[in-house]
């Protein structure tokens, strides 16, 4: 949870007691308030809400087997959308995942074909990728265009390279070839195992990352700057704080976890495809998941946490109603009103939050 | 190559006679500056050889059909970006090569009518020789087509159809009719129970009307169904299918009338062994991993519908509606419904083409 509303800073009026005084023991009633008004708070009930609705209406969904699938709904988003929130706290948007993600799986082919052997060639692919936040960075922050346009052109310059590379056509992603014994049981290579296409690979690389960044986020002076930045640019940037190279190092962070996130869903679909309507999609399931987690899209607030819990969310709607089976026609419809709730509960618990000073 | 090998029998002799001489810092470099011009004249003798060769086969065609103007044929498409239409681009390039003709690919990447016809109006107002179309929308190119009829350019429609449209000629399967199709084939496989049929986009006009014809076959047989929308990216219809198979073990058959969903049911079929539990799974298209699973055994079919055909055939006739000063040339052609099995998807394997979009190498190479 972040402290960065201008309002947070001020004494909360539900604790009037004496400062020096012990503090006493909080009644159940205080701690579910206060757990409902974190930042996290409102969107971790409706998910969990929604996990008991679907459990109780759907017998298959509280089972191990369905779990192992809810990971890959939501775990590769979570990445996706951390880094996302980094830029949007800076009051930026990095549109160009999308196209990062189709191109780091084709570019790493390309690597492999060239002989360079797997994991060097994710470390060289992911540095590529870095190398392209780099870019967007210095066109927004130094040559002064609206990071909204900068991402966009990237994006469409990245699928358009992607489709030119690959001349269109869908490849097999190295190392990801599933083998299948006489017994008829499956089984992955070690580098399928761990990047991507292992049951809990993708889950393990999200909550590390998410971890990281949020301690990033929350206790060192990059997180530090990059709220202040985010909040206010021109009071950050008197205070001494380097404005440009902080949002910089933001979009190289959001690149370089697109790459990689693309990597591995390459690694588990076992395919590289070059079709641009599937990153566009990705795109904007990741912002979903970064706002529903409670991230402004207009900057000086966010929380990386919210944004693995707000993925969880999506992931759980889009598994519970495939597991439903529920119609391919009533599907978007059902997504839409779903999250458009969340997002009003989200809305009205933060506004308790900023009248009770919680947060 | 054998005028390499003419080339460095010339080099040798020239050699061997200023070998008679003792050799000097001069003559040695005489004998480099000999080496380099005349290993690099090979390429130029090369293609001086084969000059004529080239000129005769740009020269074909005009000497074949009496015309040596270079046609201009402009094709829209729906989906520009979809790689399965990568072999039908083969097809226009390689007819395009044949004939002497330039070609542009245009349209929408996601089925968006409107701009479908902006470019259609566009070929128009260029003066397209031809305009090639996917009818994917019964009235929005009725008037496009009617106004590039009056002005001479000749329209024909490819990979999905509206007859009533005033489009000269058809080229490419009826969507509906390999539903249907699919849909029978689903009915012999599993006689009665439940069936899941899986979309990536409903609504999208290359592939609804597949699903549209297998539930009019499906519907009130013995076979129960039910349709779910998967997705527009690979690994969320991977994740669908998975999810929608834990909450339907009872299910005797998966099936999918896109391409990345029919790869994604044959990935669950194999992730689950599903084929123990004797489950059918069928689709449509070849994505590699699709060819190599359903060789495996774990799926039952998937339909080839030629897109390379699509491409060349409908250059190959507005060339010679052109050609045969509208005397010939056009004519409906359906471009099939190829159900393949573990037998028959095994040269696909063994294979790269361009006609497949494999590869965008010419011919067919080993893989």
């Amino acid at each position: 949870m972040i402290h960065s509303d201008p309002d947070a800073a001020a004494p909360a009026r539900g604790e009037e007691q004496p400062r020096s005084a012990p503090r006493a023991v909080l009644s159940p009633w205080t701690l579910i308030k206060r757990f409902l008004t974190m930042r996290e708070g409102s969107i971790s009930v409706v998910t969990i809400a929604l996990i008991v609705y679907f459990s109780l209406s759907i017998p298959a969904f509280f089972t191990s087997s369905n779990f192992q699938t809810l990971l890959t709904y939501f775990t590769w988003l979570a990445i996706l959308a951390g880094g996302e929130v980094f830029l949007m706290i800076n009051g930026e948007i990095d549109l160009s995942i999308g196209g990062v993600y189709l191109f780091a799986p084709l570019l790493f082919y390309e690597i492999v074909g060239g002989g360079i052997s797997l994991v060097p060639a994710v470390i060289l692919t992911i540095l590529v990728c870095t190398g392209i936040g780099v870019v967007n960075g210095v066109v927004t922050a130094i040559l002064g265009v609206n990071s909204f346009i900068t991402t966009l052109g990237t994006l469409f310059a990245l699928e358009g390279l992607t489709l030119i590379v690959s001349h269109a056509e869908q490849l097999n992603m190295p190392g990801s070839a599933v083998s299948t014994s006489a017994n008829g049981s499956s089984h992955l290579g070690t580098f399928a195992s761990i990047f991507g296409a292992g049951v809990y690979s993708e889950l393990v690389w999200a909550v590390v990352i998410i971890a990281i960044m949020q301690i990033a986020l929350t206790r060192t002076r990059w997180g530090l700057h990059t709220i202040a930045v985010g909040s206010n640019r021109i009071a950050a940037a008197e205070a001494g704080v380097k404005v440009r190279l902080v949002v910089i190092r933001n979009f190289m962070v959001c690149s370089s976890l697109a790459g990689l996130v693309g990597i591995m869903e390459a690694v588990r679909s076992q395919s590289i495809s070059p079709d641009p309507s599937s990153s566009n999609s990705v795109l904007l399931d990741a912002i979903a998941a970064a706002v529903i987690g409670g991230t402004l899209l207009a900057g000086g607030s966010g929380t990386i946490v919210g944004a693995f819990i707000g993925a969880l969310f999506l992931g759980v709607l889009q598994d519970g109603l495939a597991i439903k089976g529920v119609n391919a026609d009533y599907l978007d419809f059902y997504l839409g009103i779903a999250i458009l709730f969340a997002m009003l509960i989200n809305v009205y618990v933060g506004r308790v939050r900023r009248r009770t000073g919680v947060g | 190559m054998s005028d390499n090998e003419f080339v460095n029998e010339a080099i040798e002799r020239l050699e061997w006679s200023d070998a008679k001489v003792e050799a000097t810092p001069q003559s040695k470099a005489r004998a480099v500056t000999r080496r380099v011009a005349l290993g690099g004249g090979a390429g130029a003798v090369a293609a001086f050889m084969l000059a004529p060769a080239a000129q005769a086969l740009a020269a074909s065609s005009s000497s074949v059909f009496g015309t040596g103007k270079k046609y201009h044929f402009v094709f829209v498409n729906h989906v520009t970006t979809n790689p399965f239409f990568t072999p039908t681009i083969s097809g226009i390039q390689d007819a395009c090569n044949l004939l002497g003709c330039s070609y542009q690919w245009t349209g929408s990447e996601t089925s968006n009518v409107a701009q479908m016809v902006t470019a259609f109006n566009t070929a128009i107002a260029g003066n397209a020789d031809g305009i090639a179309i996917p009818l994917i929308d019964p009235k929005a190119f009725n008037a496009p087509t009617a106004k590039a009829l009056a002005k001479g350019i000749p329209v024909l429609s490819y990979n999905a159809d509206e007859p009533t449209n005033g489009r000269l000629a058809y080229i490419g399967q009826d969507l509906f009719v390999s539903g249907q199709d699919m849909g029978q084939r689903i009915k012999s496989l599993v006689p009665s129970g439940n069936v899941a049929l899986f979309i990536a986009t409903p609504g999208s006009a290359n592939i609804q009307p597949r699903i549209n014809g297998a539930e009019s076959v499906l519907k009130g047989s013995a076979t129960k169904y039910t349709v779910t929308a998967t997705g527009a990216a690979l690994p969320q219809e991977l994740s669908t299918i998975e999810s929608f198979w834990q909450g339907h073990t009872s299910y005797k058959g998966l099936f999918a009338v896109d391409g990345g969903s029919t790869q994604a049911v044959f990935q669950t079929i194999q992730k689950y062994n599903l084929r123990g539990k004797g489950v059918k799974g069928g689709g449509y298209d070849l994505t590699p991993i699709t060819q190599q699973l359903l060789a495996a055994g774990e799926g039952d079919f998937t339909i080839d519908q030629q897109p390379y055909l699509q491409g060349f055939l409908p250059t190959l006739e507005l060339f010679l509606y052109h050609a045969s000063d509208r005397l010939s040339g056009i004519a409906d052609v359906d471009t099939g419904l190829k159900f393949l099995d573990k037998t028959t998807v095994k040269p696909y394997n063994s294979t790269k083409s361009r006609y497949e979009g494999t590869s965008s190498k010419v011919g067919v190479t080993n893989s």
